[in-house]
């Protein structure tokens, strides 16, 4: 007799989380708080979980089960976007929670887990699947691995996955390193690194976009392609995390992660499946192929700022080196650009510029693919008639797709000027967009590790942006280089300029 | 009320309204209005209801399926009368930028003219893209003429739960499925939520283990007589055991107090010693229900989604296929309705 659910009608119904529990280290953290317990709700509220699905939440911090619930309804009631927060759904929801304190050097802890993992096992029917998300710092994330395996929490009646959140390590050997680590106890297939900007519509819709649509790809080529921005730009300072910051920097905060992969997603080779493994093959490939720059090269290609004090909208706002916590001497990247080059038949001389900063004039994540203008100006230069087509893909704050293309402006003679197409996620769909961590959560349980970063992906970003860490900290900084509000220093300018090309002002 | 209208003058209009709508906004190189276009929907609605109704329903469908939307209200008279009006809908999505507009077009029938309306639909439908169907009413449905501008949809979506009759409408819908006619019911799509909830308990595998152990469905409804949707609710659900080699029997019961036509309660249970228990019962109104659930000692509730025209047309618009498990529940419904042994 076949085992599948005779009651799944796919044509109408969601992609349903199978029973399990989530235990969160770092339960009283912010990203639990903020992103982590909004996320399951929602899920809830849609009736994506399983009615024996549990949350098991651990913390240092001495609670009780229901002093839990009540601090996670606080939170969820609080950062919930878009969404109605519902009594009655969380009265459910609530049911769910588990909370146990512990430290994670403590053997203990682990072992308390176990037996509290068993009891909700047998109570909630939850198959004995766990997935483990470390909410923690970095630097615990081996303990708590070699923690779980100590107590046999990686084997059991059902699967056993491990999520963890970017930093990847600090540079390629404590990426490695991390990953090592980490292999002690799980195979590399359970563990999920997650990257919430690949678990954005606009970030999936790419894929989508590039590989269900028999007009574009032809075109995503050298031949076409005159050359691709990705801007992730935020108005916003520090805010609170300087001292975390000012030992990260943009280039490694950003650019390493998100923005490379975001990079790989628009140039990867089309995949023969859409199996997890067949698309993170080819983001992987891409990444592989990435041009190391030599250090002779990095100055030429690659630029870092760092924002000083300024006076916006009537109010004065602080340079990053008067931000709390951060050392008034403080050398750390802001902002970062770097133009790559991919080394492939596909991208063979095609720039790749990544600009990544904070405090410039707004927040907006985009990609720009600019394509080459027309071979002959059969109009002349009359009105806008040799701005070249631009395809836009916004990935926040508005989710969605726009083509700049010529039209003939309207009345004697032929003068042209450029018109937007645009489709928008949240007005075409008209339904809310599930948040990045809704969507990775769910296909974390779910087993899809399409949108998850792999280990050889990781090391190859590691690789990538290495070599520009290593020349600009030997480099005098000249910090800070541009002043809150504005789109970065003007050396980030003349890099383009030296390829003839220019920023977008998005 | 003129006897006739033209396709062309329709047309015609609607290029003029869209003339009028690229002067309105301000020039500039995001300047003009986005036509979106998904679809013809076109709407049958009695002329004695209030227009308004139909239109928003219309319009909250618009962001999500921009159609052409047509609504033809029919007035109750032997004399052949047309009548026409072209407007348009539009929504400023991106922060003031540009309008996306959609046409509507409002016909004005008399039942007698319904042979007419094809031969209108047609040259006005969008090239290339689907046309669906919304009827209404049961009165409409049961024109005499009604088959000939169901022909002209792709998809024909009714509401089976507004005929007083559910053994005549279900086989009505058999016959026109089986013929091949694309159907959708709300009565059925108002099942999703409760179709969803079940489906998910059999997602666990100590439950699905357990399934062939059920030969007991229990189906609690609002009212003195079984609405269509206990009859597609059981039909699916044997249908759906028969997969898992499970044979059960259906047991339907009126429950006092529960809203006419409504399903109130669904016990899935069997008599062998170790098997499960499974209860959904729902409580509330269109607007807000909540469904208790009970498997075995677990029990949680959720919130099933607000229950309107809008919402059970848009999940229905998402499909424009033919949907298999719907033709097949139908099929089963229909047997069940007229007594028949499944």
């Amino acid at each position: 007799m076949s085992l599948e659910n005779p009651f799944q009608d796919p044509l109408r119904f969601e992609r349903r989380i199978p029973e399990c529990a989530v235990v969160i280290f770092g339960a009283n953290g912010d990203l639990t708080k903020r992103k982590l317990l909004p996320a399951l709700y929602r899920l809830a509220y849609e009736r994506r979980l399983s009615p024996g699905f549990a949350v098991v939440g651990i913390s240092r911090t001495p609670m009780s089960d229901d002093q839990f619930r009540e601090k996670m309804c606080a939170s969820v009631s609080r950062y919930l976007e878009d969404s109605p927060f519902d009594k009655e759904v969380w009265s459910g929801f609530a049911q769910s929670l588990f909370y146990m304190s512990g430290d994670m050097s403590d053997a203990a802890t682990f072992s308390g887990l176990a037996a509290r993992l068993r009891e909700i096992e047998s109570s909630r029917h939850t198959g004995g699947n766990v997935l483990f998300y470390l909410s923690t710092q970095p630097s615990q994330y081996a303990t708590a691995a070699r923690g779980l395996g100590a107590a046999g929490l990686v084997k059991g009646s059902g699967w056993r996955r491990i999520v963890v959140e970017k930093p990847f390590g600090h540079d390629l050997a404590s990426a490695r390193e991390l990953s090592e680590q980490l292999h002690e106890v799980f195979r590399e297939s359970d563990v999920y690194r997650i990257d919430h900007y690949l678990g954005k519509e606009t970030v999936q819709n790419i894929l989508a976009f590039r590989f269900g649509n028999g007009i574009f790809e032809p075109l995503w080529n050298r031949r076409y392609v005159n050359s691709v921005q990705i801007t992730a730009a935020e108005s916003i300072g520090v805010e609170g995390r300087g001292s975390y910051y000012q030992e990260a920097g943009a280039l490694r905060d950003m650019i390493q992660n998100h923005l490379l992969q975001i990079m790989a997603t628009i140039a990867m080779e089309p995949s023969a499946t859409f199996q997890p493994d067949a698309v993170r093959d080819e983001r992987a490939k891409l990444l592989r192929s990435v041009r190391i720059l030599k250090p002779s090269e990095v100055m030429e290609n690659s630029v870092s700022g760092q924002y000083g004090p300024a006076r916006i909208g009537g109010q004065d706002v602080p340079g990053f080196r008067q931000e709390p916590n951060v050392d008034p001497e403080a050398r750390t990247d802001t902002y970062a650009a770097v133009t790559f080059f991919v080394e492939n038949w596909r991208w063979a001389g095609v720039p790749f510029y990544i600009r990544t900063g904070k405090r410039l004039p707004k927040r907006v994540t985009e990609i720009a693919i600019q394509f080459n203008s027309a071979p002959h100006a059969v109009f002349g230069e009359n009105g806008d008639g040799t701005t070249p087509n631009l395809l836009i893909l916004r990935i926040q704050p508005e989710e969605g797709i726009s083509l700049r293309f010529l039209s003939k402006r309207p009345g004697a003679g032929m003068n042209l000027r450029p018109v937007s197409m645009d489709f928008n996620y949240g007005s075409s769909f008209g339904e809310r967009s599930p948040t990045a961590y809704e969507t990775l959560l769910l296909d974390a349980m779910i087993g899809d590790a399409t949108l998850y970063t792999r280990q050889d992906m990781v090391e190859a970003s590691w690789s990538a942006v290495e070599p520009v860490i290593e020349v600009w900290n030997e480099q005098k900084s000249g910090f800070p280089n541009y002043p809150a509000g504005t789109w970065g220093p003007k050396a980030a300018d003349d890099m383009l300029a030296r390829h003839g090309h220019a920023w977008r002002k998005p | 009320m003129s006897s006739t209208i033209q396709p062309e003058t329709i047309l015609r209009e609607l290029a003029e309204l869209w003339i009028s709508l690229g002067k309105d906004t301000q020039p500039g190189p995001t300047s003009g209005v986005l036509r979106a276009c998904t679809m013809t929907l076109v709407a049958m609605a009695e002329e004695s209801e209030d227009p308004s109704n139909v239109w928003a329903v219309m319009a909250a469908l618009m962001p999500e399926h921009p159609s052409r939307a047509i609504v033809i209200r029919f007035r109750q008279s032997a004399e052949r009368e047309l009548s026409s009006r072209v407007f348009s809908q539009c929504w400023m999505p991106f922060g003031q930028r540009r309008q996306i507009c959609c046409e509507q077009i409002e016909i004005t029938a008399s039942d007698a003219s319904l042979p007419d309306l094809p031969a209108v639909i047609v040259p006005l439908a969008v090239s290339d893209l689907p046309v669906i169907l919304w009827c209404r009413g049961s009165r409409l449905a049961r024109l005499p003429d009604f088959p000939l501008l169901a022909r002209v949809a792709h998809k024909l979506i009714v509401d089976s739960a507004v005929f007083d009759d559910p053994a005549g409408i279900l086989n009505w819908l058999e016959r026109s499925s089986s013929s091949g006619q694309v159907l959708g019911d709300l009565a059925w799509t108002r099942l999703t939520r409760w179709r969803e909830l079940v489906a998910q308990i059999f997602e666990n595998r100590s439950y699905l283990a357990r399934l062939s152990a059920i030969d007991e469905i229990r189906i609690g409804y609002g009212g003195t007589a079984v609405p269509v949707s206990a009859y597609y609710l059981a039909a699916w659900l044997l249908d759906s055991l028969e997969k898992a080699g499970a044979k059960a029997r259906i047991q339907m019961e009126s429950i006092p107090d529960a809203p006419g036509g409504t399903l109130a309660r669904l016990e899935l249970a069997g008599t062998q010693s170790d098997a499960m228990k499974l209860v959904i019962n729902v409580s509330g109104d269109a607007e807000r229900q909540c469904a208790d659930l009970e498997v075995d000692a677990l029990s949680n509730r959720t919130v099933f989604p607000a229950d309107n025209d809008y919402s059970l047309l848009r999940e229905e618009l998402s499909i424009t296929g033919r949907d298999p498990v719907y033709a097949k529940t139908l099929e089963w419904a229909a047997r069940l309705a007229n007594g028949g042994n499944l």
